[in-house]
């Protein structure tokens, strides 16, 4: 700042202006009024990062209070109350001198902004404000996305080291120390190790979702090396399953589903490749930052290749595969809505906030503003995810598809101009046919008639009555032959995926007023979240904004990569224990829970980072605790003081997710076959749930791995349906887990379960022929849970097969012997041990 | 969105504590006839509302589903202009449109009469139904959105199409709980596959006890509907009893084993509880053991009426046996965009006895007071010709009744203007006819909330007003 003049200023007003800036009732309150609307925002946007508390305080000015600006910087008094051009700030953002300019580095503020600050310090600058950097809980709305940012989810990664504990050789990584500290706190102690069955089992089921061998259960538990369990983490983190597991679970966030759902359910047929893109990206360990971007801009990336280029497109079908009203005729409606998911699915997905609460008004509970919100929805009306096609005899809004392949596009075109056209070519073919009838019969006349009417519809030679008749015949048969050919080449579907696309025209969208679509209000300029950035997104006129956000998703330094890092630890860590430490993990805002080890969150997603956002990573990191490898029973200290195991004093005990439990029949049965699925609903028409008898429907009976079953949205597979899985139509990070008496009915009497039962008790019989009951027993035990039955056990399952033969009572000429231990083996699976993971 | 409630998150443990008196009462409380099962992973909620009811005036509710969208100016709402204007161009500004032409006026082909003491008019073709007239509460002012059937049908059964939400069975299920532990407390008959399909009667984020029981689906004639895995083919009964045991003796041990575990303890209850539903469900569908009369009063066993006959039928034993939300659903078969007149004819005849047969047997057996029942379709459709002689969609105006509890009978509530274009007088949204239905069952639908992805949603979104003047 430039020199400065002492001004005098008695007390007598200093009091006027105290008493007027105090949030009251009476005509005071029409000031403090002004300064909400008006100045405190254009304070918090344009000022804040350099002049309040917690971040800087530049020429040692504070002016996110009253008594910052009161007490003034080491320029002396800034505001003047009621005097406008004596005041220093003024004078600053006036731009007009040289030596005192601000905002600094020649952006000004807006004329109208600097009418609003004169024409407030004219009023005599009334300020509710009490407290610097505490504008969070004063008179800030929860929206202020200056104020906001003191909420713990967006504060800066701590870099707390683990914490000492006290006299401990139980920790056997950092992540031990957060966790033994906290439950030395609370006076626990963590429970004792699961045995090495128990943990084996576990890791089986955590990373790749099938149960173990008995086999590899017995070289685990003979092998004498220390670092054996690390080393079957290195394997399974290696294995394709590794992908089909971990893909899935973001699949649920992605709302992946090979259908639309809601009003008209029309097949989703590429969506496949997209499933099939995750799952190898996951084995690639492909790091997360780049992960994200594919999805959100992978058309927009460059590439050095054609199946690079595709394999990025495929990516971002992520954006094309949410749910969407296809048959609305309120085309303002569905385009607003259709960004909404978008705004929606990245928000919770990515960062864990719930956007879409600011799309009829200013967050309630957190800081973002509605213009935060139509700054991101103008970046999703600016990308096409939907386009207009033929579909069951006409032009529809459906999903956008792209060809795939040098070629694609072209290929693509020609079929969709095919069905376009295919109403015209149909009766085309039907005129040259009919020309060739006339020729044959030689009916001149009428062939001349139909040559001058449709000349396209007889070939020129043809239509000379001068030619030999042959040459006429063939040269009419060969336009027949040209028309059929049309028909036929372009009938089969090319190969094309979901891919969006940045729009002709992109352009920033207005705040609509109370949310309806047709209430414009302000423009707002495309861009990001307030909150976590200032200044503006530096998005190119032409551009949708897509790879900015993207780009912006996931940069640690000035965008939201640290909070994207929390989320994401979050999720790996919910997965791994089935509870987040922060437990609403699609929630961190206000209204989400707060961190049960905030350091510890911190501290993963820091290492998350640190580690070139490797997944791999962080599981690894993971499992190989000492946490981890805890076992699962319950101790009386531990039940009185946290009964809910938030401390983690023992592992917790879980039910298999549908796909888990669905894989381990199968592989218990003998019968899954690991071979990977392109798409698993091709046989269906382009309705995948029909109005009406539909003979169609989804197939699940193929004994491939659960995370290639057609997942229709209103109509899930039965197990799915069934066992909690994951709602496809929202982005879910917490499935739920209920019980329901449909659970009950799907374990005693699906055909599914059936089947696996029946296929387990054929291999028990095939590899144990000359065994009495009880080795069979122990074998069935082996097989399916990878341990020896109690002896409780064994009795109960002699006694109830016995019994089964006894009433020999055969069915549909089955074999007794095979008829009693199916219902062994069904009983086996339905018991509580196999649905759940200790 | 309801944004604006927020309640406390609630763990897995106040859960347990909330539903069955804590740890280790899952079972127990299932057992003791308590329904103590649904959501038990830390992601629920509580699994019934934490509401005080108001007075309830109904105790359950039997919607009678007409899949298409019957024509309402065929049936309940006469318009004689349709008739002398019949051939004539409808003008936009006759009836408020923007448009300038909305097409061709198609007049009714039938006679309409007033009947009961009330004087409701019919068209002749209910018969049965007009005797009924002095129960039937006839609103003629509805109106929605969504002009396709997916969408009309999403916002008709969960008030909104564009998001997953909870059907208005699912709410009502969570409002209420059950009054029977071994029937679920919102069963649907028949339900529509496609236009919405399972969605129509899902729980969406409530817990899954919450979701509708399917039996059969619309296309399938009820006499060979079943509920999936109701019963296994495969094994006898005796078999399947010793299974039970074999199974449930693992599960002690396990749990034995292991101390506490509310997911055992859920568990075994559980596997009581299918196993016992696979006998008493059978029971109740099987229509056998209803006498020759009632079988003939709903017209069970001739032509057209065996269908719905047997639909409405099975709706009153589930009522009688204390279900919370019934619903029957027709066959797509009321979407008449041609042959207005032969397809109301043709549906009308199906329907028309057995309805009537309905209202009368729960009357006679007490249950017509406490029991809601409700007609209608997901829109009604147009005065304007299409295909000659047909009609199209029109969620801008229609028809729908109630009768039964809480409702007062021989009531003509609302109107639309001459062409039966739009409402004039008294409209009822759709959000307003969940609003008087949840508040006829004494729920409060500004209060009957769940929280999901950090808010408090309801049936009602931010809308909805209770149609005070058609309860008793």
């Amino acid at each position: 700042m430039g020199s400065l003049r002492p001004f005098g200023v008695g007390l007598v007003c200093w009091l006027a202006v105290v008493s007027n800036a105090r949030p009251a009732d009476g005509p005071a309150s029409a000031g403090v009024d002004y300064f909400e609307k008006h100045i405190r925002p254009l304070l918090a946007e344009n000022c804040y990062s350099c002049h309040s508390r917690g971040k800087k305080q530049k020429g040692g000015l504070l002016l996110d209070s009253r008594a910052g600006w009161v007490a003034g910087g080491d320029q002396g008094l800034v505001i003047v109350p009621g005097n406008a051009d004596s005041s220093l700030l003024i004078r600053a953002i006036r731009y007009k001198d040289p030596d005192l300019q601000m905002p600094p580095d020649g952006k000004p503020l807006s004329k109208e902004a600097v009418a609003h600050l004169e024409a407030w310090v004219k009023m005599g600058a009334p300020d509710p404000r009490e407290v610097s950097g505490n504008d969070t809980t004063s008179a800030a709305p929860p929206s202020d996305p200056i104020a906001g940012r003191g909420h713990w989810a967006l504060r800066p990664l701590g870099a707390d080291q683990p914490p000492a504990v006290k006299s401990s050789k139980w920790p056997r990584s950092p992540i031990d120390s957060f966790i033994l500290a906290k439950l030395q706190g609370a006076r626990l102690k963590p429970a004792d190790d699961a045995d090495r069955r128990t943990l084996l089992r576990r890791i089986y089921f955590q990373l790749i979702g099938l149960p173990p061998t008995p086999a590899q259960v017995t070289a685990f538990l003979d092998g004498r090396r220390p670092d054996a369990y690390g080393r079957v983490v290195d394997q399974l983190l290696g294995s394709p399953q590794f992908g089909e597991r971990w893909g899935r679970h973001w699949l649920d966030l992605a709302r992946y589903a090979d259908s639309n759902g809601l009003d008209e359910n029309f097949l989703f047929r590429e969506a496949w490749r997209y499933r099939n893109w995750v799952i190898d990206a996951v084995n690639a360990d492909m790091p997360f930052d780049r992960f994200l971007t594919e999805q959100i801009a992978g058309d927009l990336l460059p590439f050095d290749s054609i199946p690079q280029r595709d394999r990025q497109r495929i990516a971002a079908g992520f954006l094309v595969v949410g749910a969407k009203v296809l048959l609305s005729d309120n085309e303002g409606q569905k385009r607003m809505d259709v960004a909404d998911e978008l705004v929606d699915t990245v928000g919770r997905t990515v960062l864990g906030q719930t956007l879409g609460c600011a799309r009829c008004h200013d967050h309630k509970f957190d800081p973002i503003p509605t213009s935060d919100y139509y700054a991101l929805a103008g970046i999703f009306t600016s990308t096409q995810v939907v386009q207009t096609r033929h579909m069951l005899g006409e032009q529809r809004q459906m999903e956008r598809l792209a060809g795939l392949g040098a070629d694609g596009d072209e290929r693509n075109a020609a079929y969709e101009k095919y069905w376009k056209e295919q109403s015209k070519n149909k009766e085309r073919e039907k005129q040259v046919k009919a020309a060739l009838e006339l020729l044959m019969s030689g009916d001149e006349v009428k062939l001349a008639d139909l040559a001058r009417t449709n000349s396209a519809g007889v070939a020129s030679l043809a239509a000379d009555p001068s030619q030999p008749k042959d040459q006429r015949v063939r040269a009419q048969k060969e336009l027949v032959a040209e028309v059929q050919a049309l028909a036929a080449t372009a009938s089969k579907i090319p190969p094309r995926a979901m891919i969006p696309a940045d729009a002709a025209k992109p352009a920033d969208e207005a705040i609509r007023l109370a949310g309806q679509f047709d209430r414009l209000g302000k423009k707002v300029p495309r861009g990001f979240l307030r909150v976590i950035s200032d200044g503006p997104a530096a998005i190119p006129e032409n551009h949708s904004g897509r790879l900015e956000l993207a780009r912006w998703l996931t940069d640690t330094r000035n965008g939201a990569g640290q909070l994207a890092a929390r989320v994401l630890a979050n999720r790996v860590w919910h997965h791994l224990f089935g509870r987040g430490l922060v437990r609403t993990v699609d929630n961190f805002g206000r209204t989400g829970e707060a961190p049960s080890h905030p350091e510890l969150l911190d501290f993963l997603a820091r290492d998350l980072i640190d580690s070139g956002w490797s997944v791999k990573h962080l599981v690894r990191q993971i499992v190989l605790t000492r946490t981890f490898t805890m076992g699962s029973r319950e101790n009386k200290a531990g039940t009185a003081i946290d009964p809910d195991d938030v401390l983690l004093w023992r592992a917790p005990r879980r039910r298999l997710e549908p796909e888990a439990m669905r894989d381990a029949m199968l592989a218990v049965a003998g019968q899954l076959d690991l071979k990977p699925l392109d798409s698993s609903v091709s046989y269906l028409g382009d309705q995948a749930t029909a109005v009406g008898a539909n003979k169609n429907r989804r197939r699940t009976d193929f004994p491939n791995r659960s995370v290639y079953l057609p997942v229709i949205r209103n109509d899930l597979p039965e197990v799915f349906d069934v066992f909690d899985f994951t709602n496809p139509q929202t982005s879910t990070g917490m499935r739920p887990e209920t019980m329901v008496v449909t659970q009950g009915l799907f374990m005693l009497n699906d055909p599914s379960v059936m089947a696996a039962s029946e296929a387990l008790a054929r291999r028990l019989l095939a590899e144990c022929p000359s065994a009495g009951d009880k080795e069979m027993i122990d074998r069935l035990f082996q097989l399916s849970l990878g341990a020896p039955p109690t002896t409780g056990e064994r009795a109960d399952l002699v006694s109830f097969v016995r019994q089964s033969k006894a009433r020999r009572v055969p069915v549909d000429g089955k074999d007794v012997n095979l008829q009693a231990w199916s219902l062994a083996c069904q009983a086996l699976f339905a018991s509580s041990r196999f649905q759940t993971l200790d | 969105m309801n944004c604006h409630h927020f309640t406390k998150p609630i763990t897995r443990r106040d859960m347990l504590r909330a539903s069955a008196g804590g740890f280790g009462g899952f079972a127990l409380a299932a057992l003791a006839g308590k329904d103590a099962l649904g959501a038990i992973s830390p992601a629920a909620g509580p699994i019934y509302a934490p509401v005080p009811p108001l007075r309830a005036r109904a105790k359950r509710v039997i919607f009678l589903f007409m899949w298409g969208g019957p024509s309402h100016m065929d049936m309940f709402d006469p318009k004689p202009r349709l008739n002398t204007e019949g051939g004539k161009e409808l003008l936009g500004e006759t009836v408020g449109s923007k448009k300038d032409k909305l097409g061709t006026v198609l007049g009714s082909p039938f006679t309409f009469r007033q009947h009961g003491q009330s004087g409701i008019w019919m068209n002749d073709l209910l018969p049965h139904l007009s005797r009924q007239a002095d129960r039937m509460c006839v609103v003629r002012s509805m109106h929605t959105e969504g002009n396709a059937h997916g969408e009309a049908l999403l916002r008709l059964h969960t008030g909104q199409a564009n998001l997953v939400r909870p059907s208005v069975g699912s709410w009502v299920s969570y409002g209420l709980g059950r009054e029977n532990e071994n029937l679920p407390a919102f069963i649907t008959i028949s339900p529509p596959r496609g236009h919405g399909g399972v969605q129509n009667y899902g729980n969406a984020f409530l817990p899954a006890n919450h979701q509708g029981m399917a039996i059969g689906s619309a296309e399938i004639p009820i006499a060979k509907a079943v509920v999936s895995n109701l019963g296994n083919p495969q094994i006898s009964p005796t078999s399947q009893r010793d299974q039970l045991g074999l199974i449930q003796s693992l599960n002690r041990r396990h749990l034995g084993s292991v101390g506490h575990d509310p997911r055992i303890e859920g568990l075994i209850a559980n596997y009581e509880l299918a196993f016992r539903m696979q006998s008493t469900m059978p029971a109740i569908m099987d229509l056998g053991g209803e006498s020759r009369q009632t079988l003939d009063l709903y017209g069970i066993g001739s032509a057209p009426t065996d269908n719905f006959g047997r639909q409405c039928l099975l709706a009153r034993k589930f009522a009688e046996r204390g279900v919370r939300y019934i619903q029957v659903s027709t066959d797509y078969t009321w979407d008449h965009h041609k042959k207005v007149k032969e397809g109301t004819v043709e549906e009308c005849a199906k329907v028309d006895k057995p309805i009537a047969a309905l209202l009368d047997d729960l009357k006679q057996r007490g249950l017509l007071e406490d029991t809601l029942v409700l007609w209608g379709g997901e829109f009604g459709r147009t005065p304007m010709v299409e295909n000659g002689d047909g009609r199209n969609h029109h969620p801008q105006a229609f028809t729908m009744w109630m009768a039964g509890g809480g409702v007062r009978g021989g009531l003509t509530y609302g109107s639309t203007d001459d062409f039966g274009y739009r409402p004039v007088e008294n409209p009822v949204h759709m959000h307003d006819l969940h609003a008087t239905l949840l508040h006829a069952l004494g729920l409060d639908h500004t209060r009957l909330t769940y929280r999901y992805a950090g808010r408090d949603f309801r049936l009602t979104d931010v809308y909805g007003k209770v149609v005070h003047d058609i309860l008793a």
